[in-house]
């Protein structure tokens, strides 16, 4: 009898290990763990991160950034005006980009923590390595639903997100055409420069 | 109606021919933005009327208290449902425009002209069609970027279906030929105030003209599609630069 519950709990175990194995390598997963994570924590702390927006940021940057493939997206929204360019600038472009990026959702988070939900939906269709979208619903205090959608592509690290689709709106796409022009006429380091403003020393 | 049309037109006019008279053609989309310099011009006269408009509207959106602006909204989106229910026939999407007529007769009623979005707790949800979207889906896919005055983004395409859909609008239908503007007045401010938050963004833009085509032929295409549209095609934005060292992203 103890044996086969010790068996039971042993097999139960292998079988969490294996679905948890499972779950870390598949987009929605990630999502569903990784935002479920954060707006809990905020729901929690609403208080301490309304005081302190940097504490927000650290959190976010610490949950999010791993998740986010920041060098495939810079390279996305630099097109041809990256042409050329050193692998470092792009980084660093990249560098900039993401903490715009966690700014606006830490703001976000703090400006619809109070009732937000948020609803993944299942996958839809065969995993492409290439690029899966992962499909959520986001609703708003006011009742309305928002559909946002991630775009994830596996890397040798694993599955990471490089676009934010929001009501059909490419965060890349709309990114893009703002700052390929811009870097074309005035140069990466101007561009860098004006983005980074006050940005970088926040995002730490 | 003489009056109204004539206001308009003249508008229309004058800024057509300031276009024409124009020599500077940027042309940062060509492809679905073929009359950028004109285009460009009706922007400017847009933002220009905004300088008066926005306050308004920041002074509504203070003024009023978020769930009666919600109210608000919730009106319009009642009023604008027999539209919906006619293109959805059109579309041949029958099942869904009875969901849309059992939305307008329930929030008409119970919902107290449309101020409180009853239907939608009942389980009948919210659909959003109108000529343009059945004129893509007949298969004018691709329309020209259109700047209207007053009115803002637009295409040829739903230019012409948001000019035939007032023809049997209810309250478009009822204002038809009348000086009466209150009701535009209202709605033209409620909508400005909904977009407030976004006004940032657009300040701090390299070129608030794309951004606002960028966001709306993105946003249009997504309405066409139902919420459904098909994925970017992300490679394409990779250019030609990236051949060499393929995307083998480090953190």
């Amino acid at each position: 009898m103890s044996i086969r519950v010790l068996l039971l709990a042993i097999a139960c175990l292998f079988c969490n290990g294996l679905n948890a194995q499972a779950q870390a390598d598949d987009p929605v997963a990630l999502v569903e763990r990784t935002t479920g994570r954060i707006f809990a924590n905020v729901a929690e702390n609403l208080e301490e991160y309304t005081a302190n927006p940097q504490a927000l940021k650290t959190l976010v940057r610490t949950d999010l950034m791993p998740l986010l493939d920041v060098n495939y997206a810079a390279r996305l929204v630099l097109g041809r005006a990256g042409r050329g360019l050193e692998k470092e600038k792009i980084e660093e472009f990249a560098i900039c980009m993401s903490s715009l990026l966690v700014n606006r959702y830490s703001k976000g988070l703090l400006y619809f923590s109070s009732d937000i939900k948020l609803q993944v939906l299942p996958q839809r269709g065969e995993l492409n390595e290439k690029v899966t979208r992962v499909r959520t619903r986001v609703t708003l205090p006011n009742g309305k639903e928002a559909p946002v959608d991630y775009a994830f592509h596996k890397t040798p690290e694993g599955w990471k997100a490089f676009d934010v689709i929001v009501e059909g709106i490419s965060y890349i796409t709309t990114y893009r055409n703002q700052i390929m022009p811009d870097v074309q006429a005035n140069g990466i380091d101007s561009v860098i420069a004006r983005l980074g403003t006050g940005d970088l020393e926040l995002s730490n | 109606m003489k009056k109204r049309l004539s206001l308009f037109s003249f508008i229309f006019l004058s800024l057509l021919i300031a276009g024409c008279a124009g020599t500077q053609n940027r042309h940062t989309d060509p492809e679905n933005d073929p009359w950028e310099g004109f285009n460009r011009k009706i922007y400017a006269f847009n933002d220009g009327l905004d300088k008066v408009v926005r306050p308004v509207a920041v002074g509504y959106d203070k003024i009023m208290p978020d769930p009666f602006q919600r109210g608000v909204g919730n009106f319009f989106r009642n009023i604008d449902t027999p539209v919906t229910f006619v293109n959805q026939v059109l579309q041949g999407k029958f099942k869904q425009s009875g969901s849309s007529v059992g939305r307008f007769l329930v929030n008409s009623t119970i919902g107290l002209l449309g101020f409180f979005d009853v239907a939608t707790k009942m389980g009948l949800p919210y659909y959003d069609e109108d000529l343009g979207q059945t004129l893509a889906a007949w298969g004018y896919e691709n329309s020209r970027y259109l700047m209207l005055p007053v009115l803002g983004p637009s295409s040829v395409r739903d230019g012409v279906g948001r000019f035939t859909d007032s023809y049997y609008h209810p309250v478009g239908r009822a204002l038809h030929g009348r000086d009466i503007y209150a009701y535009w007045i209202v709605r033209g401010v409620d909508q400005r105030a909904r977009f407030l938050d976004q006004d940032e963004e657009f300040e701090q833009a390299y070129d608030p003209y794309v951004l606002l085509r960028d966001v709306w032929l993105q946003n249009r295409e997504f309405q066409v599609y139902d919420g459904d549209p098909p994925m970017t095609d992300y490679d394409l934005y990779l250019d030609d630069y990236a051949e060499e060292e393929e995307p083998d992203s480090e953190e």
